[in-house]
């Protein structure tokens, strides 16, 4: 069978290219997500083909069926181009275990690519929402949304005790992670990172680096996510990051970048020009150079270093350098040596004088 | 000691193996293990022995009645097999649970609406899984095989009769 391509152009559809992003000069993103199995079946890893193909199949009258105003996408993904869930990893509306996992799998995605829901990733289905900036209540007001008609369709596995029943008992309860992707190049500079580690310990938060689970932190980028699932609720969870993690880190942010703007601008300014430099006139850049370079620039903007360029360019630019969506603007078909001099290409273009 | 499973002869021969998490297990006399070609010597004794031991071992282990993981299996990729290993492992992962939970053992957030006639369906495949449980415990296969339908039906809510 010839594979089918995406409709949805990923680069005019991000979600990122949006004014409206809530204490955007801290939060990049917010996302929001929720696991849930079915009854009946065995969780993925257990399940054999046909019971995985039987759950994507029940699970997309979600987009085919009513109730149809999920608006959502049915994507198959081994009926679907190979770019088309790279371009999903890259935004991280997909994970690599469902990415390169063999099993019948699916996604439905939001015409926006900011709801989706994977299908036979750890647990048959995981809900999620992301939005540009801070807006915890919004996410999580969206997967429960989805929720709520997934279930007029899909009987969940649900426990009176333990809640929805999930593969890892990590996730057991509400099934509910809620996550921001936070800037905090002026906390790292001062070497006060460690205070953010503290209140993540104190809050049962996990901290981790830009791309999830194992990442390092690149960019001046972390993850911060809930790590308790169960004995709380979804608006409780969303409380803790939302107003008791949330208003002191941003504070602390912004006051270790207003003094280093007073004590070292001189500093300040030659690592945006340098990282403005770099970006402009290079002709080969590896992905983890660009990013570095991009988190100097977007602290450079945010402290009006830079008046030219908006914080919501460099945001599209972190997703939009990452080699498939590299591929989806010059060409499906290059080859890994040729992505370094497109990153730049497209960077050049981008970020201007 | 049990008996060769094609006469009533006793067993001298066990192969169990446990493939995707099913267990099988071969008993044979000494006649039928020759037939089946296995060769049986007077040093097999010891192996015979052992088997039978790990035939009580194996018996001992709990495991789940619904997908057939058991504790170790849980142990090594720290996913469980299927809703009911939540009831089938309670003792053991009571601590496992309170340990990355916080110590919290009991869920307060938001339960399946109970709205429209869904919850309906909902309590009916619960209910059914428990006899689809017992039907397979008692090796009534035919009845189960209609109670999973069953199940597989309201799954599908009214849909399953358009194909």
């Amino acid at each position: 069978m010839e594979a089918m391509y995406m409709t949805i152009d990923p680069v005019s559809n991000c979600p990122f290219n949006s004014d409206y992003s809530p204490c955007g000069d801290v939060v990049l993103s917010t996302r929001a997500r929720l696991a849930r199995n079915l009854e009946g079946f065995p969780f993925v890893n257990r399940s054999s083909d046909a019971d995985c193909k039987e759950v994507a199949s029940l699970v997309s009258r979600i987009c085919t069926k009513e109730p149809k105003d999920t608006g959502l996408e049915w994507i198959d993904i081994d009926n679907y181009d190979a770019l088309t869930t790279k371009l999903f990893v890259e935004r991280n509306l997909v994970s690599n275990n469902l990415a390169n996992a063999t099993h019948p799998r699916a996604i439905a995605i939001g015409p926006e690519l900011s709801r989706s829901v994977m299908v036979n990733e750890e647990d048959h289905i995981r809900i999620q929402s992301i939005r540009p900036g801070l807006q915890l209540e919004e996410t999580c007001q969206d997967v429960h949304e989805l929720d709520l008609k997934i279930e007029e369709v899909i009987a969940y596995a649900f426990d009176d005790q333990l809640g929805f029943l999930t593969a890892c008992p990590t996730n057991v309860g509400t099934g509910a992670r809620f996550s921001v992707m936070l800037h905090l190049p002026g906390l790292r500079i001062i070497k006060d990172l460690e205070r953010v580690r503290n209140a993540c310990e104190g809050m049962s938060l996990a901290i981790r680096g830009y791309q999830g689970e194992g990442s390092k932190a690149i960019a001046d980028l972390y993850q911060v996510s809930n790590q308790v699932t169960l004995g709380y609720t979804e608006e409780q969870l969303c409380s803790v990051i939302s107003n008791d993690f949330m208003p002191p880190v941003i504070q602390w942010e912004r006051e270790a970048r207003k003094s280093l703007a007073e004590n070292q601008y001189g500093k300040l300014e030659d690592q945006t020009f340098r990282a403005l430099g770099l970006l402009q006139n290079a002709r080969m850049l590896q992905l983890d150079e660009a990013l570095q370079c991009l988190g100097h620039i977007r602290l450079g903007v945010c402290l009006g270093i830079l008046d030219h360029l908006v914080t919501k360019t460099i945001n599209q630019l972190f997703i939009e350098i990452h080699p498939s969506h590299l591929r989806w603007k010059y060409g499906r078909d290059i080859e890994d040596d040729a992505i370094p001099a497109l990153r730049s290409k497209l960077l050049r273009e981008k970020i201007t004088t | 000691m049990s008996t060769c499973d094609f006469c009533d002869q006793p067993a001298i021969f066990h192969d169990v193996r446990i493939v995707n998490g099913v267990h099988t297990t071969k008993n044979l006399c000494q006649e039928h293990a020759i037939a089946e070609g296995i060769q049986i010597g007077p040093l097999d004794l010891s192996m015979v022995v052992n088997l039978q031991i790990d035939e009580q071992a194996e018996q001992n282990i709990l495991r789940c009645s619904d997908c057939g993981m058991t504790i170790a299996q849980y142990k090594e990729t720290r996913l469980l097999g299927c809703p009911t290993c939540y009831e089938t492992f309670a003792e053991q992962l009571k601590h496992f649970i309170a340990q990355v939970q916080d110590n919290h053992s009991l869920h307060i957030g938001r339960s399946p609406s109970s709205e429209g006639t869904d919850i309906g369906r909902h309590l009916e495949v619960r209910r059914l899984l428990k006899q689809l449980d017992n039907a397979v415990t008692q090796e009534d296969y035919e009845n189960a095989a209609h109670l999973r339908d069953r199940i597989r039906e309201l799954h599908d809510g009214s849909d399953v009769h358009d194909n």
